[in-house]
């Protein structure tokens, strides 16, 4: 049973929805496994943007499921199936959390680079100064590094540690975006972000697992 | 952007990257930005290791249903074909 | 029309990493585009627009089809390279960049206290060639008289390529 892809174009994509909800309507259970297994790390990761720890979010996931079947007659395809479903788990999220959840805390989203700079500032030259601005120190040109370190499976470790490091919004985004292909357009309706936040969000979270995979690299 | 809207600095291509990468800049901004990575080498490079860490996020493969979960989820399922 | 493209040595979009096939003797097939601000289009340069982007090897290309004049290149939907500018070589682009690096120190001498900071980044940038050098140059001329003068001294860049390389201005 393939899984469904991420990565298809729109069409092929919905025309692959629209075959997975026929079956899952037609009771077939195959279908939904490969549903569940598709949206997993999706969904996981949009329930920890609102609930505090792996474990309730694992319970949210489940629930929202629950919540999907129980939908499933009613859901009229208005919204991508992939949409429908997240909506669901945002609502789940909110609704199961009550003191523990909360909504996606942007009430102090300043403009790009002015609390949570890409890069420290002392790596460039001061203001003030003779091009000021302007890097002090080149950073690695990691295109002269050997392959096997940009693919091997330390530096994936050290991928994933980033972003589970990352502030609860950020991993929400670039697990969306990065890993699971999700759209922009996916992004903000899901987590009800604007396109300018959600870039916001996107460049800090990148920003941050640059800024690790070049501490791993330079040791 | 710097005072003059004729060029922009290395601190300021640190954050423009991600919207370069969507075609998120206006024209005349994404000018200053290529300018800029066209004769700034270490802007060059850091807007590769950028290509390199969306790529690597890429390979991080989407988490496994554990398996207690996708047995109650198949069970739940189940429950909800029979009350059809 | 006739307009300009600087490329990698191997023929290849310095940002798009296209790859153009190269005119020899004639000029390569055209090239088809759909112009989208900012996303797609043939990118070419007038004379005036050459030393902000100063590359590798510079080609002449011929635009055809639509042509949006941006601030500083054009966007076209169609082109096709029609030969090397051969005279773009390393001597020349050494020669460039060796003007570039004197007029920065001539510009920050011009001034008194001389600007020593501005002037010091010069010799450590040469070897990173002429586009960088006729940035330095421009923005040494914009710290003491203003962004007036910023293109003024592209201009001048401008006027010294056109000479050097036999193109009309």
């Amino acid at each position: 049973m393939p899984q469904v892809q991420q990565d298809q174009t729109s069409s092929a994509a919905a025309a692959q929805e629209a075959e997975f909800l026929a079956r899952l309507r037609a009771s077939d259970e195959a279908a939904f496994e490969s549903l569940v297994e598709s949206y997993h790390g999706t969904m996981l990761a949009v329930a920890r943007n609102y609930v505090k720890t792996r474990d309730v979010a694992e319970e949210v996931v489940q629930e929202a499921w629950v919540g999907v079947l129980k939908g499933l007659d009613r859901f009229e395809g208005r919204s991508s199936l992939k949409t429908w479903v997240l909506r669901i788990l945002v609502n789940t999220a909110l609704t199961r959390g009550g003191r523990e959840a909360r909504s996606v805390p942007f009430s102090s989203l300043a403009p790009a680079g002015e609390d949570e700079p890409a890069v420290e500032p002392e790596r460039f030259r001061p203001p003030g100064e003779a091009f000021a601005g302007h890097w002090n120190a080149y950073p690695g040109n990691w295109s002269s590094l050997p392959e096997e370190g940009l693919l091997g499976r330390e530096t994936l470790d050290v991928v994933k540690a980033a972003i589970e490091m990352l502030p609860d919004a950020q991993r929400s985004v670039i697990t969306m975006r990065d890993i699971a292909g999700c759209s922009a357009e996916e992004v903000c309706e899901t987590l009800e972000l604007s396109e300018g936040n959600q870039r916001v969000l996107l460049h800090r979270a990148r920003s941050h697992v640059r800024a690790a995979l070049e501490r791993h690299l330079d040791d | 952007m710097t005072e003059s809207h004729d060029h922009v600095t290395c601190q300021e291509v640190v954050e423009l990257v991600t919207d370069y990468f969507q075609g998120a800049l206006g024209p005349d901004e994404a000018d200053l930005f290529e300018q800029h990575i066209n004769f700034c080498e270490g802007c060059n490079w850091y807007v590769d290791q950028m290509r390199t860490t969306v790529a690597a996020v890429g390979r991080v493969r989407e988490e496994d249903v554990p398996p207690e979960m996708r047995d109650r989820l198949l069970a739940a399922f189940r429950d909800w074909k029979e009350r059809k | 029309m006739i307009a300009y493209k600087f490329l990698r040595a191997d023929g290849t979009s310095p940002f798009t990493g296209f790859r153009w096939e190269l005119p020899s003797g004639a000029p390569g097939p055209w090239v088809d585009a759909q112009i989208e601000p900012c996303r797609s289009g043939i990118h070419a340069l007038r004379l005036s627009d050459l030393p902000l982007w100063a590359g590798k090897t510079l080609w002449e290309i011929e635009l055809d089809g639509d042509v949006v004049e941006q601030r500083s290149k054009l966007v076209a939907s169609r082109g096709r390279l029609v030969r090397r500018i051969d005279a773009w070589e390393n001597e020349v682009r050494d020669a460039y960049t060796r003007m570039c690096a004197d007029r920065g120190h001539e510009l920050a001498e011009s001034v008194s206290p001389p600007l020593e900071n501005w002037a010091a980044v010069i010799e450590p940038s040469v070897r990173e060639g002429p586009a960088l050098l006729g940035f330095v140059a421009a923005r040494i001329a914009e710290e003491i008289s203003g962004p007036e003068t910023y293109h003024a001294e592209r201009a001048r860049q401008t006027a010294w390529l056109a000479e050097r390389l036999g193109l009309e201005l």
